[in-house]
């Protein structure tokens, strides 16, 4: 253990993942499943055989691209195409994979491309991606290649089985599509570190606290293929196992506030801390914390989180969430607990000051940690031009619009334009 | 040419005090008051072409805006200006008030008030500065809001240097870096010590003071109010599941349960089910007409109060609240029970 110069040392940090990324610049529909030359040709026969479900009675795929004048409506989730090998490897693990952790060895990403499940569930709150116009950087999946999953319920199927299908076939389309490119010569190899050892000094431990929704049915989270509970106690998970899928959503409320599993797979505050780590931290963690639904709960798993945090030994931590107001209650009372522990945190909010952008930003502050990073003003209203496609309904109805139409529509209703967990670009400014 | 129109009240127009407080909106060509000397500060390449009124104890009542609108518009202005209204509260909502309608058509527009004055958050998007406290600082005053009135006619922001006081609004704006790569820069900032450094000013709520208790419940009038969404099944007034801007009400006169498959929650924020099966989980109107008919309360009011409460703005409940408080003070209403969810 030398420290002396400041540097870390290597000593005892766990073995990392590599990422084969194939970048996916152009699709198409095909009679087969394919990948080559950066080209991804997909079987709509083979997608929906492997989307098959008792509750499910027809399935329909189709790609939105980049720069199309199409309007995805009604979005339910997206998934990056990632396997680790032939049947998947263990990828997604609970779902697709054993309920084992994975995040070693090697997994095949098909970058630039995503499985965007969309159509009407009953509970869930309207997400639209335009994949051109103004809205389409607002949005991870404006900047993808999406294969969009389009569906009929069987009849009297359950919408709980009807969701469950749909979230295990996105999953299952997901890994094969992959698969498809196993044998392809990567465009790039990325290297991810392991956890660092404890013989790692000399710089900040760093690690992230990410908020999962927990209010059931509709609106929960799954860590390793299990609901994560309201009353679940934070667990320490190794940030590479998000790459392999260890959470997936089902959360379908607040759509600028949700984090699809594409966002999980590539947690944004993960990656800004990897692109650092050895530099001038060590990215250190992933604390996963449910947001129970009652104050006593809040108030216990944010002394619990900061306790597990202390435990780990970091020495800063940043918090994020998903879902509405009461979500900022669970990231005040985690900053104000890690700050009690003298642990430096900062957290990302969403604003809702209103659409003039004059009212109070946040719901629920934190009374002891001050610092904030802003994804956005949820309530700004935003002026979407008519599109010539439009896929998963044809029907904006909190717009009261076709959705081909124009209309206007609250930034909040966006899919993950205010990401929680940091994908975006969106701040509030004072207009000065 | 830069044709100004000007608000004042009615003491400020010269019609007297409290006594003349209910005078409606009027307006008279070329300045008055404290315009005069607000002319002179402006200067020759500005004319005051008219100056409106209103009594101040309805000027700042929804009912009176669009006649001061329409006596603004008839005027032709270029700029508008309201105020100083200094710490007086009606006044200020007033100026407040016609600054916001202003401000949204489009026209420039800045208000003048102390800090302090309580109408200052109506002002919604138009600009406010800072007059003194009381009319004897009516000089300075007016020397801040000539200032910004040139910059206003010139299509300049103001800023705290021009006096700019209360709300100013956050706009969304796409920067380089992600939230989190920013989140990451924070973190090693406050790392290094910098206990400043946040993107978002900590809002300041205000402070409620509750209500004193109800001195006899058996004698009182008590009202049922919620942001469950309870509403009749059809929603057949369109209640927003989330981010509602408005609220509703509906009678319970008559009604001593609120049947399943008659009522249903349009709530966005949790799952209805339970709340479907039966909707006294979320207007408890069954124990409160037993507790009605046991005397244990006085009277049950003839309506309940809803809205949705998910993903609303801090200001639309705020504005709920204060409506609420209103509509039921006026109905004689003691106090309200209001589920949550």
């Amino acid at each position: 253990m030398d420290a002396s110069n400041g540097a870390p040392t290597r000593d005892g940090a766990d073995t990392g993942l590599t990422r084969l990324v194939h970048t996916v610049r152009a699709v198409a529909l095909g009679e087969r499943t394919a990948y080559a030359d950066g080209t991804l040709t997909v079987s709509g026969p083979e997608a929906a055989a492997v989307l098959a479900d008792p509750a499910l009675a027809e399935v329909r795929v189709s790609w939105a691209s980049p720069g199309d004048p199409a309007r995805i409506v009604k979005v339910l989730d997206a998934v990056e195409p990632r396997t680790k090998g032939p049947g998947g490897g263990g990828i997604f693990p609970g779902f697709v994979g054993p309920a084992l952790p994975q995040g070693r060895g090697v997994t095949h990403v098909l970058r630039g491309a995503a499985v965007v499940v969309a159509g009407f569930v009953p509970r869930a709150q309207e997400a639209v991606v335009d994949m051109s116009g103004p809205a389409a950087p607002l949005s991870p999946m404006g900047a993808t290649h999406n294969l969009v999953v389009e569906f009929t319920p069987a009849p009297g199927a359950a919408w709980e089985a009807v969701y469950e299908a749909l979230r295990k076939g996105a999953l299952a389309l997901a890994a094969r599509l992959a698969e498809a490119a196993l044998d392809a010569e990567p465009d790039a190899v990325e290297e991810l570190p392991g956890l660092p050892g404890p013989g790692e000094r000399g710089l900040p431990r760093v690690a992230a606290i990410t908020n999962l929704q927990t209010q059931g049915t509709f609106k929960e989270v799954f860590v390793y293929g299990r609901s994560f509970g309201s009353t679940a106690l934070p667990t320490l998970i190794d940030p590479n196992d998000l790459d392999d899928g260890a959470v997936v959503s089902g959360q379908l409320g607040h759509p600028s506030l949700k984090n699809p599993t594409w966002v999980f797979q590539n947690h944004p505050v993960v990656a800004a801390l990897r692109a650092r780590h050895g530099v001038d931290l060590l990215c250190a963690g992933v604390v996963l914390s449910p947001e129970p639904v009652d104050a006593a709960n809040k108030e216990l798993v944010s002394a619990h989180a900061a306790r597990l945090c202390k435990a780990a030994g970091f020495d800063a931590v940043i918090v994020t969430k998903e879902g509405g107001g009461n979500a900022d209650a669970d990231m005040a009372l985690k900053m104000d607990a890690l700050e009690e522990l003298g642990i430096p945190t900062v957290a990302l909010y969403a604003e809702m000051a209103g659409a003039d952008g004059t009212g109070p930003s946040i719901v629920v502050p934190p009374t002891k940690a001050t610092a904030m990073v802003s994804t956005g003003n949820y309530d700004e209203r935003l002026s979407l031009p008519a599109m010539e496609r439009a896929l998963g309904g044809d029907r904006v109805d909190v717009a009261g619009a076709a959705a081909l139409d124009a209309f206007e529509l609250p930034t909040a209703v966006v899919y993950a334009s205010l990401s929680p967990l940091g994908w975006g670009h969106l701040t509030c400014r004072e207009a000065s | 040419m830069t044709r100004v129109v000007h608000y004042i009240n009615q003491f400020f127009a010269g019609l007297g005090g409290e006594d003349t407080a209910t005078v409606p909106p009027a307006s008279k060509e070329g300045a008055v008051g404290p315009g005069r000397k607000l002319a002179q500060l402006l200067g020759d390449d500005y004319e005051i072409v008219a100056t409106v009124w209103c009594g101040d104890d309805h000027a700042a009542g929804p009912e009176v805006m669009d006649d001061l609108l329409a006596l603004v518009r008839a005027a032709e202005p270029d700029v508008v200006v309201t105020g100083p209204a200094f710490t007086s509260g009606r006044y200020g909502l007033a100026c407040a008030r016609v600054a916001a309608a202003v401000a949204a058509e489009g026209i420039a527009v800045v208000a003048c008030m102390h800090p302090d004055n309580p109408g200052i958050d109506e002002a919604g998007t138009a600009p406010v500065v800072a007059s003194g406290e009381v009319a004897r600082q009516m000089g300075p005053s007016l020397e801040t809001l000539a200032a910004a009135v040139r910059k206003v006619a010139a299509g300049e922001s103001l800023t705290a240097d021009d006096g700019r006081v209360g709300k100013i609004p956050r706009r969304n704006v796409t920067v380089d870096q992600t939230s989190a790569e920013r989140a990451v820069a924070l973190v090693l900032a406050r790392l290094g010590g910098d206990r400043e450094a946040t993107e978002v000013p900590l809002p300041r709520f205000d402070q409620v003071t509750p209500a004193q208790p109800v001195a006899d419940v058996t004698t009182a009038l008590i009202a049922l109010v919620t942001e469950g969404a309870l509403v009749p099944d059809a929603n057949p007034d369109s209640l927003e599941s989330a981010r509602a801007t408005r609220w509703l009400r509906y009678s319970l006169d008559g009604r001593d349960v609120l049947p399943a498959g008659e009522f249903r929650s349009v709530h966005g924020g949790f799952s209805t089910v339970w709340a479907n099966e039966d909707p006294h989980r979320i207007v408890p109107l069954d124990v409160a007409r037993q507790l009605e008919g046991e005397g244990a309360i006085g009277t049950l009011h003839g309506e309940y109060l809803v809205t949705a409460g998910n993903g609303t703005s801090v200001g639309n409940a705020r504005r709920f609240g204060v409506e609420w408080a209103a509509d039921l003070r006026r109905q004689g209403v003691q106090a309200a029970l209001l589920t949550a969810t």
